[in-house]
């Protein structure tokens, strides 16, 4: 009785108390001008062409193959969108319409194609799905001064705590993915990828003992699990941001991950309270048009806002997130050999894999194969991905196979060769696996026309050998 | 400090504690080698690797005097042209054939430099796009014009237009002769082709002289466009589709349809009817060009073996550097028991051509998948962001 009236007074203080809402403020208009910087910086590296206009092909997501890239024109349609988009979001301006703008070009690019599949993509989509819900445009904003709604200086806590702790999912989950033998033990990619940091300033040598990759490993590792505590006791909290700065800074100096670093730096500092966010509005204020202050400040109306379809969704929202990264346990065989159940799972710069595959079609009658050509199909960077994990392997075949079907081959010989309604398709796949030499991935023997995609295990990987 | 530390003081724990079983480390590479150890108890160590270092051998030790080589032979296959042109003689066509089978073979040295200069103006298919479209050859000497600034243009010229020029079936060497004295505009058309590939390696090499400074100096990493990356990247692509496919594959059938039968006309300097020594040579080339090896002296210099040594890369337990070096090895065996015309030898000894392509193929994943991988760099010819 007492125990369960605690855990109750418990979840009213982090969902129902009122707080202020500066902090919600200051992370509207950081994620807008960091959505905005991160859209800019792609437009500018050419990547609409080469991703969503140049393939010929895409690994679409099961149960997804509707969506369809648009063509050259409408792709630089939507990346305008989320130019506009995000900053209306920062100026808070049409902010509903335009999170719920965003939130959806966002996530359709990012369901286009699995070749360019990011962790930090699919942050975002989670991300500004939650925003959707969130009066992140009820003060310092276009929306009040135009009356479009109304002021509020309150807000009840659970809106601020969602999105602490989505946050806390991606480092809590990222943490708990380290702790394998191979991260742990071997340390395992970094080992082999701090050799290549030699040059690094200062440090450079010291990257090179096997002493700082495992210090690197376990560090990481601690990092991701506990930093989420860290950032919200008050007392920690200013050396835990310092540790955010520092750990992700110096993963954007050492890898290719882009903005992801930026994107945690300035998301964490949700975690501080009030008085910081109020001292950041404030400065920027010096910046902007002196807005007329509307004196009348509107009351949050709290007993109504937590209604059940919220409690309903966010719910379900985060136990699907719990679930998510736990589905590979439903597979055999090793997770980052098969990689069954390992995207959106916050596995994070977890392997090092690279790959060759070869496709061959099969002629129905005789014993002959032709071999296809990946380069006339996929661009280096989509045959790059595919290589190494099954579900694009079997849709490449289908695709192979599809493309041939009923096709008539004249051969030089005048010989006439009918494909039939389904050709055969079969794979000579191999890979390393933390660079400890290629082996055979797939049964080249199996018919991968007749493998059906979806989430059942894909008996046609072969086992892993050590 | 500590490497020095683990230097002394590694081999001498290893020392007390082995007494006599004979264990130490089997690695020739290393610089702790021991030749009297019977079993591998991996304690090799490896001379201080310096990537800086690797990319000044390569680059002053192999592709700048490959590059100045090839330059020098260009010139003198110029001039034997253009001495054959203004007095066309049996000895002066031998002569030409000569230098064009000298220039040709070093042009194998570099063709898998595809970065940087040569990059900008595509070397490598304005250089050597086989076969040759004899047909249009012929219609543009006929008709005494020729454009040779379009892409379309890259099998009417380079070193396999000439190959068709100089070697043209059916025909004997006074009658050759005959043809160039009566054809101004074969003997244009001759020195065009000669004129545009001295202007091309010209260009190359001046603009190496600023490039250097700038492509040696990019070694603080090993992402998309570092120097690094565009050597791996530049020669696994070269050596995938322009030697194992263009040079074998293709000729062989492999590539063709369900039959496989071979194409003989789709070979390497089909006219001349000598395909082998250009194929070995660029196998050879590619391996020194690995292993950092001097172009001129060929002395040992720091490779991307020593890298994949640095780094420990190995390959099913196997030192990966002495696995790649050694496909190499089975590919020239495989080659060597090749004999020349290729034309005829995928018709009449198919068998083994196969199996040569097969030594090919199987030197693929080794660099494309194994030792891009140990290096950390990415196969991609396009910027993107990891995870």
């Amino acid at each position: 009785m007492q125990i369960t009236t605690e855990i109750n007074k418990w979840i009213k203080h982090f969902s129902e108390n009122t707080v202020n809402i500066a902090p919600l403020i200051t992370f509207r208009i950081v994620f807008g001008l960091m959505m905005f910087a991160s859209t800019l910086r792609f437009i500018l590296k050419g990547w609409i062409n080469d991703f969503y206009v140049t393939p010929k092909y895409y690994f679409t997501y099961y149960g997804f193959d509707w969506v369809r890239p648009l063509d050259e024109k409408s792709m630089y349609i939507l990346f305008g969108i989320l130019l506009v988009s995000s900053f209306l979001i920062t100026l808070g301006f049409l902010y509903r319409a335009s999170i719920v703008l965003f939130f959806l070009t966002f996530t359709y690019i990012e369901l286009i194609d699995k070749t360019n599949y990011l962790n930090h993509y699919y942050f975002i989509s989670l991300m500004s799905f939650i925003l959707i819900f969130l009066p992140l445009q009820r003060n310092f904003s276009f929306d009040c001064y135009f009356r479009i709604c109304k002021k509020i200086k309150e807000v009840p806590s659970w809106t601020i705590n969602f999105i602490k702790l989505q946050i806390a999912f991606v480092y809590i989950f990222a943490g708990i993915s380290k702790l394998n033998y191979h991260w742990l033990i071997e340390a395992q990619p970094l080992i082999n990828w701090l050799k290549h940091q030699s040059d690094f300033p200062i440090i450079g040598k010291l990257l090179l003992e096997d002493f700082t990759a495992y210090l690197f490993s376990w560090g990481g590792a601690i990092f991701d699990l506990f930093i989420v505590f860290i950032l919200i006791s008050k007392r920690w909290r200013i050396y835990g941001y310092i540790l955010v700065i520092i750990f992700h800074l110096l993963t954007a100096v050492m890898f290719p991950i882009g903005v992801f670093p930026l994107v945690m730096i300035g998301s964490t500092l949700i975690y501080f309270d009030e008085k910081l966010h109020e001292k950041i509005i404030k400065f920027i204020s010096r910046f902007t048009l002196k807005i007329n202050e509307s004196k009348t400040e509107h009351l949050y109306n709290t007993k109504n806002s937590f209604k059940p379809f919220y409690k309903l969704l966010f719910v379900s929202f985060f136990i699907l997130q719990l679930v998510l990264p736990m589905r590979y346990l439903l597979y055999p065989g090793k997770l980052f050999w098969t990689e069954q159940g390992y995207r959106f799972s916050w596995r994070v710069m977890l392997i090092e894999k690279a790959g060759y595959a070869q496709f061959y079609i099969h002629e129905p009658l005789k014993d002959r194969k032709m071999l296809v050509e990946n380069r006339n199909y996929l661009t280096p960077q989509q045959e790059k991905m595919m290589a190494t994990q099954p579900d694009m392997i079997l849709q490449f075949a289908h695709h192979i196979s599809k493309t041939f079907k009923d096709s008539i081959i004249t051969e030089r010989n005048g010989e006439i060769i009918n494909l039939g309604k389904s050709p055969k398709v079969t794979a000579d796949v191999k890979v390393s696996l933390f660079n400890k030499g290629s082996r055979s991935f797939v049964d080249n023997n199996i018919n991968l026309t007749s493998e059906k995609r979806g989430f059942s295990n894909k008996s046609w990987i072969l086992p892993y050998e050590d | 400090m500590i490497k020095s530390f683990l230097k002394i003081f590694l081999p001498t724990t290893l020392l007390l504690f082995s007494g006599c079983s004979k264990k130490g480390c089997k690695d020739p590479n290393a610089i702790n080698y021991d030749s009297s150890a019977k079993k591998d108890n991996n304690s090799c160590l490896y001379e201080e690797f310096d990537k800086e270092v690797l990319l000044s051998n390569i680059t002053n030790n192999y592709i700048i005097p490959s590059y100045n080589q090839y330059n020098l032979n260009l010139k003198s296959l110029d001039s034997s042209i253009k001495e054959f042109t203004q007095q066309p003689t049996v000895s002066g066509l031998s002569k030409v054939r000569n230098s064009w089978h000298n220039a040709l073979l070093s042009w194998q040295d570099i063709s898998f430099i595809d970065f940087g200069p040569s990059t900008l103006i595509i070397l490598k298919t304005q250089t050597n796009t086989f076969p040759a479209d004899t047909f249009n050859i012929d219609k543009n000497i006929t008709s005494g014009s020729w454009d040779f600034n379009t892409i379309s243009s890259n099998d009417l010229k380079g070193f396999q237009a000439l190959d068709y020029l100089l070697n043209k079936r059916g025909l004997t060497e006074i009658e050759r002769i005959t043809y160039y004295t009566n054809s101004q505009n074969a003997r244009d058309y001759m020195n065009a082709i000669s004129d545009e590939l001295v202007t091309n390696i010209a260009y190359v090499v001046r603009e190496w002289s600023t490039y250097k400074n700038d492509f040696i100096s990019d070694f603080t990493t090993n992402a998309n466009g570092s120097s690094v990356s565009e050597m791996i990247n530049s020669m696994c692509l070269d050596y995938e589709f322009f030697v194992r496919r263009g040079k074998l594959g293709l000729p062989l059938g492999i590539f063709d349809l369900f039959s496989n039968d071979p194409l003989p006309e789709l070979v390497e300097c089909l006219h001349y009817g000598q395909s082998l020594p250009f194929i070995k040579r660029s196998v050879e080339s590619l391996q020194k060009y690995i292993n950092g090896i001097h172009y001129s002296s060929n002395e040992n210099g720091i490779g991307f073996d020593d890298y994949m040594n640095f780094v420990n890369a190995t390959s099913n337990n196997e030192n990966l550097s002495s696995v790649v070096n050694s496909k190499f090895d089975l590919i020239l065996t495989n080659l060597n028991t090749l004999n020349d015309p290729l034309s005829s030898e995928l018709v009449t000894n198919n068998s083994q051509v196969n199996l040569a392509y097969d030594a090919m193929q199987n030197l693929v994943p080794y660099i494309k998948v194994d030792m891009t991988s140990a290096l950390g760099v990415l196969i991609t010819y396009a910027d993107n962001d990891g995870d």
